[in-house]
């Protein structure tokens, strides 16, 4: 009997292994697949049957017999058929559960490398417009258009590429929580990956690209590098090199990796230079993440621009792969338009929380995305939408949260991470986060009177400890100043999980609030 | 009067040929394309708070003190990062400004030393300045939080300390001696909240890491985490002086600052056209010795070599030694009697040395260390070029794009100017930098260190500097790289052709020559090509010719063959068409702070002022006519051989102004038989030196801080020198009470011999 | 192999490659378990940096220990996500389970994020390092049996 299991980190994780070996030791003969992205379900396993491929999960060794038998209750039938799956529009994870990751047949089988063809017989000026056309917008969280940013590297040096190098970057450093997408489709999906970025490099005259992927997934470093090789010879001339980061969130930050790649201290550089012009080793370069580029595969298929730009809404053209996590009933990976409420995402989709208890809160975007309350799940999911809400989409993880959640704790955690993950070159972050976190303790435990702004030589201080008002305004002051005068997003952002922490959960912060 | 910092406009300026208008604050000003917003408003005479930010390095953006409003453009960027356009409305200060500025000092605060009032920085520190500038009144965070207050100060360099706990890391430190000096000691270790400035590795401190103590980070570092013991310990200075230092050639421009008659410190002048605001260890920190307590601070004299020294007054050390002198002179005639001029003195000392000689003494028994060290460069360039010079100033390595240096070490001997060849050598934006052949047989730290690594190093024999030389030559040559347009139009065609016909011989391809040079010939052809062609494809991509420069020390003069080396090195530069514009030329690294004035002002034996020769009638009758005596016509002894006439007798008395020549000439037992012999040898110096054990009198001489005057640099640039601090040898009743700058005490010994000169300052003299 | 000719053979690998400090990096510290001060300076002589430079980089990312530490390393998860599952809760018994003798990380996603708590085995095989669903008595096995 042929049995499909995922070699995804989430099936590893769930004890995918010992599922597959005991399948094996069964005497099925098991395919090791990507993941369908229900995450719930995990280890979920297919079964080919009289009426197709049947889904089981989650599945455990010991219910292995009974599946094999039949009388395993863990039946979700097929999983193509899934409504989680069937409400979606898969584009860039078309093939999410449907093929080997590491396969080259597989991958061509399924449209595979039909897009670089494509794209090799355009001109270069031709491609770019065709991802102008399709709307695609950067998908690491700063939404710009992909194409613009295309352009601004094709035309770097006046447009011809003589003696001049260019490169393709790719920036797999997805180190938000709630996020696994990259991870999903570098771990499910490579050689999509893989084609974004030949056609790119087509499209600016680039001979060379890297791929910036974090240490902290050690499957999807394994695979990439194996997919990097097999796919030598498809993207040739154009070459791609894997570099793996060393435990720094803010190398996710496109100058900290630049810099990190160049093997350097991972900090932020100022713009201008904008990458695009002054990027890699001061040539022109691309920075574009992996759902960005993974994209492009599908985009520059025959009519592939414009049947994405006619999916969303607004100025959110195409689809957005939603990571949904936490405290999640039903997680994974939902593709979906543009347009979307986060209502219908967490509940419709997702179940609403796994504890069953209600939703208190989601965070979405990642650690530097606000925290949303429930009366803010009608808002679609649209770039300009959530910004004039105060909130932002970034790489589209939504983290839900049940009423045991601290929101005060939360905040004060924000404040933690952006101290640890600092790169230290900007005062209001680097100094910032510190103070952040001793003011939300101190707002949450009652401040005391300063022990050196108490002794007479210090003349100008206030000697009563501050009030728990004064300590809220200074929060927002910090915030303020975090926001409007930091170097990059970490410091820039983290005011957003904060404030909002602070705004509609007041009471998480300790004290008396106005009772 | 008073104590200004020197003017800081935030980032470097810009050198580009396009101009962009913009308004700042409502002031309409116009500056070269890219320059940075915040050096716009400087010059326009604003004032936008900074921190991380200063124009010797580039901008860094990490103070986020320095924001500004600019309609059009969201938020609040930063002006040290942002370049100017045309058009841009800037403002400067508004109410959003100010309260982020507020936010981010309050920040600052919360972790820093608070004790400002007996902080050396006191009043001479930027974070202080920036605090009252943004209004600063409390510091809500308290001061329980995490800080860094309790890291230990490093005291280990003897010159400067840092102290971390004052450390806002700004990383001007760090950065400065990454583009400024080139030597990248300094790093910043861990991350976040735990960033600090580490001098190396985790056990190092500043003293063990590779830091050189040039200063640049002393200079840039905003408070004082880093700042000069000196300042610690004396004080605030009060005023300064501009001068010139005299330590080498290249002549760095520094502020002397003072407080009262005392110096406190050293710092490189900004404006300094030498050095641009750099400076090495020895011209920033190693002054001491002009405070020393082994100076000699008055004069002596003795009978005979074998006696003690005997203090006297000038008054009588004078007329002691005006009467010797007349005496030999009277017994002996007048070329029996001659002198040494100095090459660390001014030009109107060594002026009034080589004249008193001439005049006074009446012979042309003068020299200079120039004899043991650049002469070759004097004869050679000005065969060559009809200039006892080199061809470019030290701006013009910006323009190099290949960068040969043959017999010298620039990181050892002209730092300053090692840094800046560095500079370009390593490029700037991902543009390339200038490529380096080395000839040297020491593999130098040119050759390979941090971000330098040279194309070519040849690791030639001692002595075949001519040889290597002549085989890239023969290269050059046979495989039709010479610049044939340029030599017809600028050299001599028929001088060319005899020269290349030689260097074309086969005895002279590198093949051959390996055999005594053992330099390999890929290597060497390699190396010419390079120099010749600026590499393969350079025309395509550059579109233009390249810039090729020779830098040559002592390890071609201070050599026999010095001259023809110096011819040979001439003889490339005019072979490839590199002379006459920025970026290529023959550069001699002149060693002494003034050798080359020393030269121009008429120190060799058989040349005038401005090297015209003595035996010219024409223009030994102007200075006849000048200084109102005749003029012995016959050039005279060069130093070796003052002392084979000291040997043979007839030659019986010596002034050495500002040298150690027992130390400093070759054949030191010839040296040493030479002064003995001598009846009168006449040392005005520092201290007690080598020499001195066989002077019968000893002058006290004055240091560079105590006299004015000019030095001339190595690119012939001519640079005041201004009193700073009254010369420490004052002594007895009469003359000299006040103590004397040296021209002034060769003044005096003129009058002593009754020729009655009257300069009453050296712009006299100069003129 | 001795350390010498074993960061030797390391650097060999990588001559040639662009911005090759990190690659370098990642294999000195598998291969030793840290990044010496010795390593530091013979990897900035081999890449012609300074060693200050090389410092820098070593003592900026949290991959890189200046001494090798040869307990068992446990990376558990304390990112939003995980915290929204209940982590937290389970840290206090983590502790106790670890004492001195495995030596517990915070590391902020693993990227399982519908399946927290999560947490990674340092240096395990692929196949075996993750582990997804913790909770107090799976988190303390895990513990227990490293």
């Amino acid at each position: 009997m042929r049995v499909r299991i995922s070699n995804d980190a989430v099936a590893m994780a769930c004890g995918g292994e010992a599922v597959a070996a005991a399948f094996a030791a069964a005497g099925c003969a098991v395919e090791r697949v990507s993941g369908w992205g229900m995450h719930w379900l995990e280890p979920l396993v297919e079964i080919e049957g009289a009426k197709g491929w049947t889904g089981f999960g989650p599945v455990a060794p010991g219910d292995v017999p009974a599946i094999l038998a039949g009388t395993s209750a863990l039946g979700i039938g097929a999983v193509a058929e899934h409504p989680f799956i069937t409400a979606q529009t898969r584009l860039t994870f078309m093939r999410a559960g449907r093929i080997r990751p590491l396969s080259l047949d597989d991958y061509a089988g399924t449209g595979g490398w039909q897009g670089l063809a494509r794209a090799r017989s355009l001109a270069p000026a031709e491609v770019v417009a065709a991802v102008i056309q399709s709307g695609l917008r950067g998908r690491g969280g700063a939404g710009f258009p992909a194409g613009i940013k295309w352009q601004k590297v094709a035309n770097a040096f006046g447009g011809s590429a003589a003696g001049a190098r260019k490169f393709i970057v790719c920036n797999a450093d997805e180190g938000d929580s709630g996020t696994f997408a990259d991870r999903m489709v570098m771990e499910g999906d490579p050689f999509a990956l893989i084609e974004g970025m030949a056609i790119a490099a087509h499209a600016v005259g680039a001979g060379a690209g890297y791929i910036y992927l974090r240490s902290e997934y050690p499957h999807a470093i394994a695979t990439m590098r194996a997919a990097i090789a097999l796919a030598a010879e498809r993207i040739a001339p154009f070459s791609v090199e894997l570099r793996v980061g060393a435990g720094a969130y803010v190398c996710g930050e496109e100058t900290a990796l630049l810099n990190s790649i160049e093997g350097k201290r991972g900090v932020v550089r100022a713009k201008p230079p904008l990458p695009a012009l002054q990027g890699l080793f001061g040539c022109p370069t691309v920075v574009n993440n992996v759902l960005t580029l993974a994209a492009v595969s599908h985009i520059l298929r025959e009519g592939g621009a414009a049947d994405y730009a006619a999916l969303g809404v607004g100025r959110s053209k195409g689809t957005m792969p939603v990571q949904l996590g936490g405290n999640i009933a039903r997680g994974g990976l939902v593709e979906v338009p543009f347009g979307i409420t986060l209502g219908e995402l967490i509940h419709d989709f997702g179940g609403g929380t796994a504890s069953g208890r209600p939703v208190k809160a989601a965070q979405v975007g990642g650690p530097l995305g606000a925290y949303m309350p429930p009366d803010q799940f009608h808002l679609p999911l649209d770039y300009e939408a959530f910004t004039a809400a105060d909130a932002l989409i970034g790489h589209a993880g939504v983290v839900v949260f049940d009423d045991t959640a601290d929101m005060g704790r939360l905040a004060r955690f924000a404040m933690e991470f952006c101290a640890v993950e600092s790169c230290g070159k900007c005062t209001p972050c680097r100094i910032g986060s510190t103070r952040g976190v001793e003011l939300i303790d101190r707002i949450r435990a009652g401040s005391t009177v300063d022990a050196l702004a108490s002794q007479p030589q210090i003349r100008n201080a206030p000697k009563a400890a501050p009030s728990r008002a004064a300590d809220i305004a200074l929060l927002e002051d910090l915030c303020d100043t975090m926001r409007g005068a930091s170097l990059c997003a970490l410091g820039g952002f983290t005011p957003y999980p904060v404030l909002s922490a602070l705004k509609h959960w007041p009471e998480d912060f300790g004290g008396d609030f106005g009772a | 009067m008073g104590y200004e910092p020197q003017a800081d406009f935030g980032t470097p300026r810009i050198d580009a040929a396009a101009e962009v208008s913009l308004t700042i604050d409502g002031r309409a000003i116009t500056v070269p394309e890219g320059t940075s917003v915040m050096r716009a408003a400087a010059l326009a005479g604003g004032n936008i708070p900074k921190l991380c930010a200063t124009d010797s390095v580039e901008a860094f953006g990490s103070c986020r003190m320095c924001l500004v409003e600019v309609e059009g453009m969201r938020g609040t960027p930063a002006s040290c990062t942002t370049p100017v356009a045309p058009g841009m409305v800037v403002a400067t200060q508004t109410p959003r400004l100010e309260k982020l500025r507020r936010g981010v000092m309050e920040l600052y605060i919360s972790d820093h030393p608070l004790d400002c009032l007996t902080c050396s920085a006191n009043n001479d520190c930027e974070l202080q300045d920036a605090a009252a500038q943004v209004g600063l009144r409390d510091v809500r965070y308290g001061y329980a939080g995490a800080n860094h207050l309790a890291e230990v100060k490093d005291t280990s360099n003897p010159y400067f300390s840092f102290d971390a706990a004052k450390c806002i890391v700004c990383s001007r430190c760090v950065r400065a001696c990454d583009e400024v000096q080139g030597t990248l000691a300094l790093t910043i270790s861990g991350r976040g909240f735990g960033s600090q400035v580490s001098a190396g590795q985790a056990g190092d401190d500043f003293l063990s890491s590779d830091c050189v103590s040039c200063g640049a980070c002393v200079q840039a570092c905003p408070t004082d985490a880093l700042n000069e013991k000196a300042v610690a310990e004396i004080g605030k200075p009060e005023r300064s002086v501009i001068t010139t230092c005299a330590y080498c050639g290249v002549g760095c421009t520094f502020r002397a600052e003072m407080r009262g008659e005392q110096l406190v410190r050293m710092v490189p002048w900004k404006d300094g056209k030498a050095n641009r605001g750099h400076s090495c260890v020895k011209g920033r920190f190693a002054w001491g010795y002009a405070q020393h307590k082994d100076r000699i601070r008055s004069p002596m004299i003795r009978e005979s070599i074998d006696q003690p020294w005997r203090e006297v007054g000038w008054d009588e050390a004078l007329a002691f030694t005006a009467s010797r002198l007349t005496a030999i002179k009277a017994k002996h005639g007048p070329r029996a009697l001659g002198g040494i001029t100095s090459s660390r003195c001014t030009n109107e000392e060594v002026f009034l040395v080589q004249k008193l000689i001439r005049s006074g003494f009446g012979s042309n028994n003068v020299d200079t260390c120039a004899r043991v060290c650049h002469s070759p460069t004097g004869y050679g360039l000005k065969t060559t070029f009809g200039t006892s010079a080199g061809t470019q100033d030290f701006d013009s390595v910006e323009a190099a794009d290949v960068i040969l240096v043959i017999g010298a070490n620039p990181t050892d001997a002209h730092p300053v100017f090692a840094s800046r060849m560095k500079k370009r050598i390593r490029g700037k934006d991902g543009q390339p930098g200038a490529k380096l052949i080395v000839i040297d047989p020491r593999r130098i730290d040119l050759v390979r260190s941090p971000h330098i690594a040279a194309a070519h190093h040849l690791p030639l024999q001692p002595g075949t500097n001519v040889a290597v030389l002549t085989a890239m030559a023969h290269v050059i040559v046979t495989e039709g790289l010479a610049d044939e347009a340029f030599i017809r139009e600028r050299c001599d065609w028929d001088e060319y052709q005899d020269w290349a016909r030689f260097v074309a011989d086969p005895r002279h391809s590198p093949e051959v020559l390996e055999a005594v040079s053992r330099v390999p010939a890929a290597e060497l052809r390699a190396a010419a090509r390079l120099y010749a062609t600026g590499g393969s494809g350079f025309g395509a991509a550059q579109g233009r010719k390249p810039n090729a420069a020779i830098y040559y020390g002592l390890g071609v003069t201070e050599h026999s063959q010095g001259s023809s080396t110096v011819m040979a090195i001439a003889n490339l530069a005019m072979a490839t068409g590199n002379i006459g514009r920025p970026g290529v030329g023959v550069n001699p690294l002149r060693g002494q702070n003034n050798v080359q004035g020393s030269c121009d002002m008429g120190s060799f034996p058989h040349e005038l002022s401005g090297y015209r020769h003595i035996s010219g009638g024409a223009t030994r009758a102007l200075f006849e006519a000048e200084w109102g005596t005749a003029l012995d016509s016959e050039p005279g002894l060069r130093i070796p051989n003052m002392f084979d006439a000291a040997l043979d007798g007839s030659f019986r008395a010596l002034y050495v102004q500002g040298e150690d020549i027992l130390q400093s000439d070759p054949d030191t037992k010839h040296v040493s038989a030479g002064l003995a012999a001598m009846e009168l040898v006449i040392v005005h110096d520092l201290f007690l030196n080598e020499t001195a054990n066989y002077a019968h009198v000893f002058l006290p001489g004055s240091t560079f801080l105590e006299k004015t005057g000019t030095f001339t640099n190595a690119e012939r640039r001519i640079q005041m020198v201004r009193r700073v601090m009254q010369p420490a040898n004052g002594a007895g009743d009469g003359i000299g009470k006040e103590g004397l700058e040296d021209w002034q005490v060769t003044q005096a010994l003129a009058n002593a011999l009754g020729l009655g000169w009257n300069y009453a300052n050296t712009a006299q003299i100069m003129d | 192999m001795d350390s010498p000719s074993h960061l030797a053979e390391i650097l060999a690998a990588h001559a040639g490659r662009e911005g090759a400090l990190l690659p370098i990096l990642h294999d000195v510290q598998a291969a030793f378990g840290c990044v010496t001060g010795e390593a530091e300076a013979a990897i900035a002589e081999a890449l012609n940096l300074s060693r200050a430079e090389v410092h820098g980089v070593v003592s900026f990312y949290h991959d890189f220990r200046e001494t090798a530490d040869p307990r068992p390393h446990l990376q558990i998860c304390r990112a939003e996500a995980c915290q929204a599952r209940g982590v937290e809760a389970l840290m206090a018994a983590a502790q106790q389970a670890a004492g001195t003798r495995v030596a517990l990380e915070a590391v902020y996603c693993l990227g399982l994020c519908a399946a927290g708590p999560a947490a990674r085995v340092v240096g395990a095989d692929v196949g075996e390092a993750l582990h997804a669903r913790l909770d107090a008595g799976s988190l303390t096995r895990l513990i227990e049996g490293l």
